[in-house]
């Protein structure tokens, strides 16, 4: 029996080398067979026969030897199973492949097509049996793990390098002793902590910690110092593939570098470092600033580095972009808003040669615009939001006010985040975080939002991992999360692992212990030193991280992606170095960073067309910018710039005239509860007093949900049906001295309960300079019953009627044009706006969490939106008949315009066709309508190019 | 307020459609390629029993004792112990023998010889008992906040199994609205979450309304609509911005546009349209919004929906959430549910779908008279003034939240037929006593009659977020099987 037993071993472990010949005669085979098709290449006729013969005889071999293997080396396993199978069938085919080929040859006329048709089967099935082969000797992940995206940033070559450098010495030095240590340690990391580490303690063997190494596992000691046969770790790693208790079971086995590195560890004595592994790449926090490459024929110090770096790639300079379209980037990079056509002619009508960098002068100083089109950026980037949770139970606060102070005045990034960090009343919003009701997992308190956020708006790392446990996505652990999120705390906290308390106490830190010590007796002390330190210019990190998203913003691709992973590899370091450095010089001055970058040539690249978007992910060469689509911010201002207001009511309003006029309604119970409104009509008296006559001016405004008749001392002085137009009326003529009464009938219309409201102000100006106001408020009185028809006059007793109810102002933004000044907006900016079911489907993000970029691609939901949304519809109804009303008849002028307006340009002769075709000879406003929405659909304007 | 909000929301995300249908045929495409990635995952998918989820949701805390597991009955009297109240209505029996419901439910007692009652479900604990927390739990699995958007269970549904009919949004919630309190933290779980927004809810506030939301834009003839879209195709396909755009960003935009034109072409919209039904029918289910949802969701199941939730609209203190007037409340509430519920199941039944598709009755929690939170917790009390003693009818129901008992009623899509599951204790505290659920398995148990792998995951900013937390949920198998003859060896 011994005797059989070797030799059936060694034939076989000549299975993985006789495979190969099946594999190879038939492969060949089969694409010479496939030359012959249709009748070519007959003389190759006799070759593929006998490759067909012997691959097929190799194939049984390769399939016996096999199964020698399998029963004398004790493989077990669906994948050996599996190969066996598609093995043995292969086989199977081969033979018949080559019994069919003999037989259709001996025959006249010769018909092969069953004969490719069982071999064309064959080659399939040999494909799959040799694909699960390579998959028992390589690892499952092989060749998947080199794909793009699968790629591991661990390498073994580092391995390599330490063996070969400490093989040869007798005695290591305590240095190189930590360095071994280290690198087995960042070996385990990759390899090994998946199944033990704290999260998963397989086998009990924990292998993050010393304690848990030499602590060993169920199968014994991992580790016996001096002795690698005696530790089970080795023994386990070294053993052949697909034996039961090789290790590890799940991706590759470890390289014989690799293995040979834990056996040297073992046997210079299993030294541990006491150094923090990293195992992860981490980029370099400080700052250097680079020298510029001398280019001669490059001026701008962006196009100095770029050229170098497109030397490298071998990609040559384009001419930058004509003037109508660097107009168009422009103004909707520094104030989010289309250039109208006279700005356009005269800006391209120009001839100063400095121009551009003039109208970028011109557009950063617009500081509101500015303010208004950068909002939406930091709004994102600092999760900050007029509504969403928390809100209602004052959880959480804004920080608009703040935010847009600070971008008006253009503070300076580093101040900017020192108030955010040590913040005052008005900042405290993006420390404070978002605080649900009752208790939250602890890796969601507060604290930990704090570090979370700090983390990934400001520094480009991710800590949401290392508040559950030790991060597997970066060197963070545990530990450090919870000493950062104690810096906000008014006491230590507490480590929990998965949301289990661990007993034991952070110690307060910052995740970057070399800016310097964070720890104060007070949290505003703590606050403090954490202002200070995260700003200090020995942070590149903060700085290359704003950097970074400018660029991003941009030029639409960063130069590290994604953006909030400021440890991954730049596309060119010289680049990000120098910027932010140049950034830092210029007092962190963000205006400068957006000039800087548009002023180069690089920003007036022509748009480079990237094929899919896994190009802008891997193996990135810059080439010039992204075509990027309109923002929902930038596109719903664009149309309230050129065809009708989208919104005209905002939530943050920086001109707001201050009136204590209320949202009232009618107050409507169920039993004893408050509910919301029922459709029908609502009355409602104020009476007031005026003293004296000598009115110089009265005037009222006023705005209903949704209709309303108003009256003053029983005269009717107007009426609306959209809460939205507020009605501005005269009413010097009504008042008299002594008692007055305003009463307004009001109807809320629908099928069901819904929101209602009446938002009322009165201002009468006296001659002598005095002024008198009346606000909608709870001194006003309502009814439900419809009374008598005098109840409009003041000699009408109303002290039967209920106080009315003030509805908040939820449902209803701050109306631009309720003011009894000429409002300084014709539309509602939308980065004012409170979040819309319309935005939203643009693509602005809940700001829930901490977003940083926004969906590219269109989808269904946007483009639903944009077809039959009642919404837009109605706002381009609205829009069509003003256009209408302007152009009537005159088609051509109308459709020239639109381009003008919408696209900067005029419409080529194509288009004007089209158009005017479409429009016909008496258009209606319904065509009107359809043709703005074509123009408004059109890539052209959907697109910055 | 004539409300843009709830127009523009009914249309959200009214997905996949054919994005889902090209999916799934490139899923079809080669063997070879299925073959090799059956060898790097052991996934053993349980055969499906179901095809389509309606989940019939009781917002605001529904007594279990008031409803669907009555306890001793004590009648209103001036005087009377709040302490005496387990019940506020007699009991009825039920087509199920020794399953009794609750007065004002008979109708839906009719019914359950089709499906089960889980008796024994337990909420979360989360401290504070607060509807929106507790909601959020219960339609994600996850408390809140999570650091990233944590997708609600209809989401998950539209994203493994898309729609049933490229024409039907997978996932679509019906009933309520988002203009009243809590709005925004009812906005935070109806949501896709990080799966994108392309599985997030089509939202219809008012089913009445919902055809609005599938056809082209009101007062647009269909001939004009087609022109529209023509003009626009003319346009784009002259324009010389579609060179430099990359291909996903140009291909993405032409699909979506056309997919949003033929979608609103489509003859499926009639399935939104409530007037297609007999009058006579559309009257049976017409006691509210609510009953209407059930007459959609019937019409959409029968056409291709996936998942679709029809709730009782929360608004706080109002429908089921009853911290006053309880009795009077549930009174309301149950007969604004019974008639439309039992006929759903009839209806489904007769037409064959309920085989297929698994109907789900559930609340965030239940309610006590006395008790806030559960036993040996102490929470703050939110009742408005209940008085020890009650003299006035408005004082007499369930004010207080409770968390540790509750049912779920569910019938079809291969739930055993006559089951009672689980148990609560007959005297206050009515706790669970037997087999006690939690949300992870109430999930799983869906997931797990869909088909879909208890170990679903995504990888989201470097970490795996499975369907449930940690993917340790497990379904509760012996809710599924074949017919129980004698409900009575299950009724303890």
């Amino acid at each position: 029996m011994e005797n059989t037993n070797w030799i059936l071993q060694f034939l076989g472990r000549l299975h993985p080398l006789l495979v190969h010949f099946p594999i190879g005669l038939l492969f060949i085979g089969f694409i010479l067979e496939l030359l012959t098709l249709k009748g070519n290449r007959k003389g190759l006729r006799d070759g593929i026969s006998f490759m067909v013969y012997i691959g097929a005889g190799f194939a049984v071999f390769s399939a016996l030897f096999g199964w020698f293997l399998k029963i004398q080396e004790d493989y077990t396993g669906i994948l050996v199973d599996n190969h066996q199978y598609t093995g043995i069938a292969t086989a199977i085919l081969a033979l018949i492949t080559a019994l069919v080929l003999k037989s259709s040859l001996k025959k006249s006329p010769i018909n092969l097509k069953a004969y490719r048709i069982v071999f064309f089967m064959t080659v399939i099935l040999l494909t799959i049996a040799g694909h699960l082969g390579a998959n028992l000797t390589h690892g499952e992940d092989y060749l998947s793990s080199i794909l793009p995206g699968n790629k591991d940033n661990y390498t073994s070559k580092e391995s390599g390098a330490l063996l070969a450098e400490l093989k040869s010495l007798d005695t290591l030095s305590e240095l190189q002793k930590d360095k071994l240590n280290l690198e087995v340690r960042g070996l385990f990391a990759h390899r090994c902590y998946q199944c033990h580490s704290e999260n998963k303690q397989k086998g009990e063997l924990i292998l993050v910690t010393k304690a848990g190494v030499f602590k060993g596992g169920k199968s014994g000691l991992a580790v016996v110092a001096g002795k690698p046969e005696e530790s089970e770790i080795y023994k386990r790693i070294s053993l052949p593939a697909n034996h039961k208790d090789v290790m590890p079971t799940k991706g590759k086995l470890l390289t014989s570098d690799e293995i040979a590195l834990v056996k040297l560890w073992i046997e210079e004595g299993a030294h541990w470092s006491d150094q923090a592994v990293k195992i992860f790449p981490e980029a370099e926090l400080a700052l250097v600033k680079p020298e510029l490459p001398e280019v001669l024929d490059e001026f701008h110090p962006i196009d100095k580095i770029v050229s170098t770096y497109f030397n490298s790639k071998n990609v040559p300079w384009q001419s930058v972009v004509d003037d109508r379209k660097f107009i168009k980037r422009a103004y909707m990079d520094v104030v989010g808003l289309l250039p109208e056509p006279e700005v356009i002619d005269a800006f391209v009508a120009d001839n100063n040669p400095n121009k551009r960098e003039g109208l970028i002068d011109d557009l950063l100083n617009d500081s509101d615009n500015y303010t208004q089109h950068w909002l939406s950026f930091w709004n994102d980037l600092l999760r900050n939001d007029y509504s969403g949770t928390g809100f209602i139970t004052k959880g959480r606060s804004q920080i608009t006010g703040w935010l847009y102070e600070a971008l008006k005045h253009n503070k300076s990034y580093d101040q900017m985040v020192s108030e955010l960090l040590n913040p005052d009343k008005e900042a405290e919003g993006f420390i404070k975080g978002i605080q649900w009701r009752g208790v939250v997992n602890s890796s969601q308190r507060t604290e930990m939002q704090a570090a979370q956020n700090i983390g990934q708006s400001l520094m480009g790392v991710n800590v949401k991992c290392a508040s559950c446990h030790n991060s597997f996505v970066s060197n963070l652990t545990l530990e450090q999360a919870y000493g950062f999120a104690s810096i906000f705390a008014e006491e230590p906290l507490e480590l929990n692992r998965c949301d289990k308390p661990i007993g034991k106490i952070a110690k307060v830190n910052f995740l970057y212990p070399e800016l310097g010590s964070v720890e104060g007796a007070t949290l505003k002390e703590r606050l403090f030193k954490l202002s200070k330190i995260m700003i200090d210019k020995k942070n590149g990190r903060l700085y290359r991280t704003i950097t970074n998203r400018i660029w991003e913003r941009l030029i639409g691709r960063g130069i590290i992606e994604p953006v909030d992973e400021m440890d991954n590899e730049p596309w060119n370091a010289e680049l990000l170095d120098w910027l932010a450095a140049d950034f830092i010089d210029s007092g962190t001055d963000l205006k400068h960073l957006i000039k800087r970058i548009i002023t180069s040539k690089a920003y007036q690249l022509p748009t480079v067309n990237y094929k899919s978007s896994e190009h802008l992910k891997q193996d990135y060469v810059f080439e010039g910018p992204v075509l990027r689509r309109l923002s929902a911010e930038q596109f719903s201002d664009a149309i309230s710039q050129t065809i009708a207001p989208v919104y005209v009511a905002v939530e943050f309003n920086p001109n707001e005239e201050k009136m204590q006029a209320l949202r009232i309604w009618h107050h409507e119970k169920d039993l004893t509860n408050t509910v919301l409104p029922l459709p029908g009509k609502r009355y409602f008296r104020k009476e007031f007093k005026l003293l004296k006559d000598d009115i110089k001016q009265a005037s009222v405004l006023i705005s209903v949900d949704d209709a309303y008749k108003l009256f003053i001392n029983g005269k009717p002085v107007g009426e609306g049906n959209n809460w939205a137009d507020v009605g501005k009326f005269d009413i010097t003529k009504l008042l008299t001295k002594g008692n007055n009464v305003i009463a307004i009938e009001g109807n809320n219309l629908g099928k069901i309960d819904n929101p209602a409201s009446i938002l009322f102000a009165m201002k009468v100006d006296f001659k002598d300079g005095k002024t008198f106001k009346v606000f909608s408020d709870n001194t006003w009185v309502s009814t439900k019953k419809t009374p008598q028809s005098n109840w409009v006059n003041l000699n009408f007793d109303d002290s039967k009627w209920m106080e009315v109810r003030d509805y908040g102002t939820n449902n209803w933004s701050k109306l631009l044009e309720f003011t009894f000044n000429e409002p300084k907006e014709t539309f509602a900016r939308a980065s004012l706006v409170k979040q819309h079911p319309f935005l939203k489907a643009l693509g602005r993000p809940n700001r829930e969490i901490v977003a940083t970029t926004r969906e590219e691609q269109a989808t269904l939901l946007q483009a639903l939106e944009l077809t039959n949304g009642a919404f837009f519809n109605g706002i381009l109804e609205e829009g069509a008949k003003q256009w209408f009303g302007t152009y009537g008849n005159d088609s051509n002028a109308m459709v020239d315009a639109l381009y003008q307006k919408l696209l900067g340009r005029h419409p080529s002769s194509d288009e004007q066709k089209i158009l005017i075709e479409a429009l016909g000879n008496e258009p209606s406003s319904e065509q009107v309508q359809d043709v703005i929405w074509s123009v408004l659909m059109s890539p052209e304007f959907q697109f910055i190019n | 307020m004539k409300d843009n909000n709830s127009k523009v929301n009914s249309r959200r995300e009214f997905i996949k459609k054919m994005t889902a249908a090209s999916l799934a045929a490139s899923a079809t495409s080669i063997p070879l390629a299925s073959f090799l990635s059956s060898c790097s995952s052991e996934v053993q998918k349980s055969a499906a029993t179901a095809d389509s989820v309606i989940l019939l949701w009781m917002a605001g805390g529904m007594a279990h004792t008031e409803t669907f597991d009555p306890k001793a009955y004590a009648p209103f009297k001036k005087g009377l112990e709040t302490n005496r109240v387990l019940s506020t209505f007699p009991k009825h029996p039920t087509v199920v023998d020794g399953l009794e419901f609750s007065e004002g439910l008979q109708s839906i007692g009719n019914v359950m010889d089709k499906g089960a009652i889980i008796r024994s479900y337990k909420a979360a604990d989360l401290g504070h008992i607060l509807h929106t927390r507790h909601q959020f739990h219960w339609h994600t699995c996850y408390e809140p906040p999570q650091s990233v958007q944590a997708p609600h269970i209809g989401a998950w549904i539209a994203k493994e199994l898309g729609p049933a009919n490229p024409v039907i949004p997978p996932f679509i919630s019906m009933g309520q609205r988002f203009t009243m309190g809590e709005a925004e933290e009812l906005k935070a779980f109806h949501t896709a979450g990080f799966l994108g927004s392309e599985y997030g809810p089509f939202l219809i506030p008012d089913p009445s309304e919902g055809l609005d939301s599938v056809r082209p834009p009101q007062g647009m003839s269909l001939k004009r609509f087609e022109a529209r879209y023509k003009l626009y195709k003319e346009l784009a396909n002259k324009s010389e911005v579609m060179e430099q755009a990359s291909d996903y960003q140009r291909e993405s935009l032409m699909r979506s546009m056309e997919q949003s034109f033929r979608l609103l072409n489509s003859p499926e919209a009639k399935v939104f349209d409530l007037s297609q039904e007999p009058k006579e029918k559309y009257d049976t289910y017409n006691t509210s919004r609510f009953g209407l949802g059930c007459l959609l969701a019937k019409r959409l199941v029968e056409n291709g929906g996936r998942f679709i939730s029809v709730s009782t609209e929360y608004e706080p203190f109002l429908g089921w959430d009853t911290h006053a007037n309880g009795h009077t409340r549930a009174k309301q509430m149950k007969a604004l549910i019974d008639r439309p519920v039992a006929q759903l199941i009839k209806d489904l039944d007769e037409s064959g779908h309920l085989d297929r598709t698994l109907v789900i009755l559930a609340s965030e929690f239940s309610r006590d008279a006395i008790m806030e939170g559960r036993p040996g917790e102490e929470v703050k009390d939110q009742a408005s003034r209940q008085p020890d003693k009650i003299e006035h009818i408005r004082h007499y129901g369930m004010h207080r939240h409770f968390t540790d008992g509750g049912s779920i009623l569910m019938w079809g899509g291969g739930v055993k037929k006559g089951l009672v599951y689980g148990k609560t204790a007959d005297e206050r505290p009515c706790v669970s006593i037997e087999n006690k659920v939690v949300i992870d398995q109430v999930h799983q148990s869906i997931y797990h009659a869909l088909g879909i792998d208890s170990q679903t995951h995504y990888e989201i900013e470097g970490r795996p977020f499975y369907t449930t937390p940690d993917g340790k949920g497990q379904p509760i198998l012996d809710l599924f099987g074949k017919e129980i003859k004698s409900s009575k060896e299950n009724v303890a």
